[in-house]
Parts: C-alpha cells; structure tokens; sequence
C-alpha cells in the first residue's frame, strides 16, 4: 500500500495532531503555533484534493481502521460527494483561519489564545470526520466532539452572555445527541450493525420485521439533527449563539458547522435508511414543510433584529431551510441546487460574518441603524457586505441565483410549484431586510457618526478573497454542477 | 481523614497501574484505570489541600502530559502506517504478538492503553483544578 | 394481552425508555442549571442502559478468551460503544458544570429563570 492510500484517516488525523500539539507549540515556541495549525490545513486540503481526483479515475475509496473490516471495525468511504463537502469545510475553514489569526488578538485574552487553536482544529478535524466516516457510533462521537468545541469556542470569550449562550447550546445539543444515540440503539437493535452500507440493506428486511423501531429511530434522527443543524422550529439555540461568540467562530459556526449536519442527515436518508422507509412514512414531507416554514421566519424575524450579527444569525436559519428543502423534495436536481448552495451559504455567510467583525474591531458599531454612512468609511468592507447580500437574496452574477435556480427547477420537476412561490417570497424577504443596511451604508447623507480605526490588510485580503468567490460561484458554476449531478443521480 | 488517604494513595495509585497494562487481559483499561490513577491524585489535593495536590502534579503538567497522551496515540497509529498497515494495524504491522494470556500479548494495545491512561489520568486532575480554579 | 407479555418480556427496554422521558423532560422544564445537566446524564445512562441490555446474554462471561475454555461471552461490542459513550458523557458533564461555575460567578445563581430576571432589570 502507498502512502496516498492513507489519505482519508490521515486527513482526520492531521487535524487532531495539530489540535493536540499547538498548546505545546504555543507554550514553548508561541510564534510557530499559528503557521503550524495553517499547515495542518494546507496539508489536509492537498490531500482533499488528491483524493478527490484519485476518487474520480478509480471510484470510491474505503478504508478500515486498524484492518479490521467493517462488522467490527470503523469503515471511512470517501466518494465524490463526501470528498466535496470535505473540500468545502477545509477550504472555508482554512480561510476564517487566516482571518481568526489576525482578529483574535483583539477579541481574546491572550493566554487562551493557542487553547482556542487546538479548538478550532478540533473543531474541523471532527466535521473532517462526520463527513468521511461510514459508522453510526463513530458518527456519534465526532458529534460530541464537534459540539463540545463548537460551544467552547464561543465560551472562550469570557463574557457572560457567551457563557448563557454557550449552555443553552450545549444543553440542546446534549439533547441532541441523545436522542440520536436512542436512534443508533434502536436501529442496533433491529439489525445488529453500525455500518452504514450493511445497515442500509439490512434495514431492507427489518422493515418489515420489526418497523416500529425503525420509524422511531427516523423520528429521533429528525429531531437530532433538527436541533444540530437549527432547523425552524429547533433552532432557539442559534440567534444567542452565534451573535455572541467571536466573529471567527460566528463565521465558522454559521458557515460550516449547522451545514455538516444537515449533509449528515443527507447521508444517514440515502445511505443509511432503505428507499422504501421512505415511500412509507412522509418523511421528506415533514422535513420540506418545516423547511418552506424555516425560510419565512428566519427572515421574518431577522428584519426585526436591531443587532447586526443577531440579525445574520437569523438570516442563517432561513438560509438552512434552503438547504433541507432539497432533501424534502427528494429530487436530483433539488438537491443539486441544496449541496451549492451548502458551498455558496458557507463562503457568503462566513463573509457577512468576517464583515461584522471588522467593523465591530474598526468602529465598534453593533447596532444597524448606526451603520449609515458607513460605506465612505470603509468602502472594501461594504462592497464586500453589499456582494454577500447580493448572494443571499440571489441576485443574478452570484451563486445564491444558482442554487435557488436549482431547486425552483426541482419543485417544478415533482410539480410543485407552490414551493417556487416559497422560494421567490422568502428572496423578497431577504432583499427586505438586506438591501437597507447596504443603502443606508452608501447613500446616507450624514457622515459616519463614529471614529474609525484602519483596518488591518490581512481583513481585506481575506474578504477580497471571498467576494471573487461568490462572483466566480456565480458565472462559472458549471463543473460543480456536473461533480454534483453525476454523484447525486446515482442515489436515485 | 488524613491518615487514612495518606495510607491508601499508594495502593489505589499501584491498582491504577495494574488496570491499565492489565486491560487487554481482564476487564478494565486505560479508561479506568486512568481514572483510578486520577482520582487518587484528586484525593491527595482533597483530604490536604490543593497546594498539596499541585506539589504532587502541576496544573502544567498536567495539561502538557494531556496533550503528550493524546500524540503518543496518535503516533502508535502512525508507526502502523510506516509498517505497512493501516491505521492503528496491530499484528499486520508486525507488534510483536505473544502468547495469549501473558502480559506482552497484545502487541499495540498495551502501548496504546498506557497512552490512554496517562491522558484520562491527566485530564481528571486538570478537569478538577479547572473547576475549583474557577471558583476563586 | 400481547402488548402486556411484550413489555414484560422486555422490561429493561422499557425502563430505559422512560428513564429516557424522564431526563428529556426534566431537562427541558426546570430551570435550574445543576438539574439540567443531572437530567442530562439520567438521558444518557439510560440509552447505555438499553444498549447493554441488548448485548446481553443470559450467564455469559467477560469477553476475555482464556486457554481452552470455551463459554458463553455476552457481546462485546455494545460494552466497548457504551465505555466511549460514558468517557464523552463526562468530559460533556465537566465542561457543562465548569460554564456553571462560571455563570453562578456573574449572576450568583444556578437558576435560569431568576438570571433572566436579573438580566431584564438592568
């Protein structure tokens, strides 16, 4: 075997390396921590990308931890879908980190400084692994670990609305976790694996056996990952959360850690529970109305918000709703339409949030209506805010168009075009409340009320990087749409 | 009170030990028996004080021998890798695999318990310094 | 009758389950912190509580394989699942009651309620 066939458990691994030696670096030799972490990064993004090339000639790639196969041992599959959400959380998450570097200084004290790097490598070597792994249970402990260090890197901050929040999530989250481990025990039961390949054709059978466990379980996973991933009605933990952490892990939070689970709700109906379980029980169903709900109150209740980033986090409840409309439908090309807009919402959002942060670090304005007359201040920045809500409402040019392009034409498909109707109403409602933060900014006849520190290169480099992004995810999205469509019409 | 933990500390903290490199042979391991080993050392801190409990392992120490746990793990997969396993590959990679029963028998997992009772260990201690700590 | 025989059959699902209900509406109703993260632990013990009892078999043995005795041995796998399970349901306890301490520092109560009480005097 070569060293390349490694690459799926050294891509977690590198992480968790990385988590574990930068205390160590930082108390001996704190200047190398950082580069060290950023390397770590880089080093899993090359072989992200490895892999996915390799995954394309050859086909998917299994990989048995410790050699024992999958009955016993933990299995990682790395197909073209997982490997492209991997890809995104790497890449997005290696580009806050640039920005965190810079901004944490002024955000933390700076003893905790390296704790919160071995959090944020935690962090994204356990949404590394949700994505990569084939294993229920395993499944389980990454989200345990995922959620413990979510919540700490919004409690690293000391302040006392963080603690709040950070509970709150955690209480929800534990809550979570245990109804999904109930899941994992009544499907355990029916069928005696945690594999997802074996459970998917086992459950075939226990379904008629034994179907009362197995639509429990499918309950308990959709309240699971409902509350994980803030689906409408679960998401009260969300606002609080990440309005108050630092804005790097606000942009992390919002941008990949509630879209890991939905993909991992993606995986756990396609892969997991047999296609009849699904023409049985209305699951999809229940998941696009909640959905369709989602993206109306989100934004409903994001106009209401005085406060910036609570007034974002709103904004990223409607926009997972997006998300989850593709798996209700239950619809290649809606889902298509979901998984760009997982690449596109997680750059915009963790953008708009990095936007929030250098204003707050520059003026120390939180409150909308200060922010008129803020674009003659701070130009880089509002063009940056202005093109990230262009991609939220889903102007033509950005990729929010396309994903929302993609799912209309799903509704149409299954001919539903109410949904369409959703779809068009809640865009309108997110041009509500986005474009008058953008007018006020440039168009207001006062000048900026507060002073304005200078903002510091490596902010704007960062958010020049992400706004060619969503203009490129805009013009040229088609050879990720065909990535997609190829990997997503195999399910069906 | 005193006494009495001065006296058992050392037995508790032998029985630890036996747990952990005795766990692929009876029931225990390096989750409990770090534990044990940990709790003696909170017992120590409890019953004197907690500068007594510091004399014994630092807060430092305690967090850097945490994060040592964790690498030594990790690295144990990694030399499977360089033998030409998998990760975490115990026989395939060529650990030495003795007679059942015996103490060297199980090639990595004993390595790799030892590793995991250092950091459950470590992390106890540092868990209860964390919280007392905060309550000043 | 069927149901009943059912649920005696298999009491310890049962017990699992309401043990279950019980910490998922504590949880959720009391407002006190420490009850909170109690609740939380009675919510996971009990589905370790089922997990194991699935893995049970009646007078088997630690799975440890001696010299040519050959018994009956329960099934691993859940024992090795729950040992995780319990390992991340303290370091979750831990950390949770740590961001107690920490709350209990600012407000000088556990209760959430009379925090936000506080909170919207001020």
């Amino acid at each position: 075997m070569g060293f390349a066939d490694h690459f799926p458990a050294l891509i977690v691994i590198v992480l968790f390396f990385a988590a574990f030696f930068s205390p160590l670096l930082f108390r001996w030799a704190e200047k190398f921590s950082a580069p060290f972490v950023t390397a770590a990064l880089a080093a899993a993004l090359v072989m992200t990308v490895t892999l996915l090339v390799k995954v394309q000639q050859t086909g998917t790639v299994l990989y048995h931890m410790g050699g024992w196969p999958p009955p016993w041992g933990i299995e990682f599959k790395a197909d073209p879908l997982r490997l492209y959400i991997l890809l995104i959380v790497i890449s997005v998450s290696l580009w806050i980190f640039v920005y965190a570097v810079g901004d944490l200084k002024h955000e933390l004290k700076k003893e905790v400084i390296g704790w919160y790097y071995t959090l944020y490598a935690l962090l994204v070597g356990s949404m590394a692994g949700m994505a990569l792994t084939n294993d229920l249970f395993n499944l389980f402990v990454l989200m345990e670990i995922c959620a413990i260090s979510a919540c700490a890197i919004i409690s690293i901050k000391e302040d006392r609305e963080c603690f709040e929040a950070s509970f709150k999530y955690l209480i929800l989250s534990a809550m979570g976790t245990g109804c999904f481990l109930l899941g994992v025990a009544m499907l355990y039961m029916a069928t005696g694996y945690l594999n997802y390949s074996l459970l998917q054709v086992e459950l075939a059978e226990a379904l008629t056996l034994y179907p009362r466990n197995i639509f429990a379980a499918a309950a308990l996973f959709i309240v699971a990952f409902g509350i994980k991933a803030a689906l409408f009605p679960l998401h009260v933990w969300l606002p609080d959360a990440h309005a108050s952490a630092p804005s790097s892990s606000s942009a992390m939070l919002s941008g990949l850690v509630i879209k890991i689970y939905a993909f991992t709700l993606f995986l756990i109906f396609y892969q997991v529970f047999p296609r009849e379980l699904l023409e049985i029980v209305p699951l999809n169903e229940i998941i696009l109305w909640l959905a369709s709900l989602g993206t109306m109150f989100g934004s409903i209740y994001a106009m209401l918000q005085t406060d910036l980033k609570k007034m974002l986090a709103y904004s990223s409840i409607g926009q997972i709703g997006y998300i989850f409309m593709g798996i209700g439908f239950n619809q290649d090309l809606a889902l298509v339409g979901s998984f760009y807009h997982i690449m596109v919402h997680a750059v915009t959002k963790a953008m708009l949030f990095m936007v929030a942060g250098v204003i707050i670090y520059s003026t120390g304005v939180r409150q909308i209506k200060d922010l008129a007359g803020i674009g003659r201040v701070l130009p880089i920045t509002m063009l940056a805010f202005t093109i990230g809500s262009a991609s939220m409402i889903g102007i033509p040019g950005t990729g929010g168009l396309i994903s929302k392009w993609y799912l209309a034409l799903g509704a149409l498909e299954i001919g539903r075009p109410f949904f369409v109707l959703v779809i068009l109403a809640s865009s309108l409602l997110n041009a509500i409340y986005y474009m008058p933060i953008v007018v006020n900014a440039f168009m207001h006849q006062e000048d900026f009320k507060f002073k304005a520190k200078p903002v510091p290169r490596f902010m704007l480099v960062s958010l020049v990087i992400g706004m060619i992004f969503i203009v490129i995810s805009g013009i040229f999205s088609k050879p990720v749409i065909t990535l997609l469509e190829k990997s997503i019409t195999v399910l069906f | 009170m005193r006494i009495t933990s001065r006296l058992v500390t050392p037995f508790i903290q032998v029985y630890g030990i036996y747990v952990i490199l005795h766990g692929h042979l009876s029931p225990g391991g390096g989750f409990s028996g770090g534990a044990i080993f940990g709790a003696s050392l909170i017992l120590i801190a409890l019953s004197f004080n907690l500068e007594a409990g510091v004399k014994q392992i630092s807060h430092q120490t305690a967090s850097i021998l945490e994060s040592g746990g964790v690498l030594g793990f990790l690295l144990t997969g990694l030399v499977a890798i360089i033998f030409g396993g998998n990760y975490l590959a115990n026989q395939a990679a060529g650990f030495p695999i003795g007679q059942a029963g015996e103490l060297f028998s199980a090639g990595a997992i004993l390595i790799i318990t030892v590793f995991v009772g250092i950091k459950v260990a470590s992390t106890i201690v540092t868990l209860f310094y964390n919280i007392i700590e905060g309550e000043k | 009758m069927e149901v009943l025989n059912g649920i005696i059959e298999n009491y310890y699902y049962m017990v699992a389950i309401i043990l279950f209900v019980i910490g998922m509406y504590t949880m959720l109703t009391h407002s006190n912190m420490i009850k909170k993260i109690i609740a939380m632990n009675i919510m996971d013990t009990s589905v370790f509580l089922l997990f194991v009892a699935i893995g049970y078999s009646d007078g088997g043995q630690a799975p440890i394989i001696k010299e040519g005795a050959e018994t009956i041995y329960v099934n691993p796998l859940p024992g090795a699942l729950i040992l995780t399970g319990i390992v991340v349901a303290v370091s979750v306890t831990a950390y949770a009651l740590s961001l107690v301490v920490k709350i209990y520092r600012y407000y000088g109560t556990c209760d959430y309620d009379e925090i936000c009480e506080i909170r919207s005097q001020e």
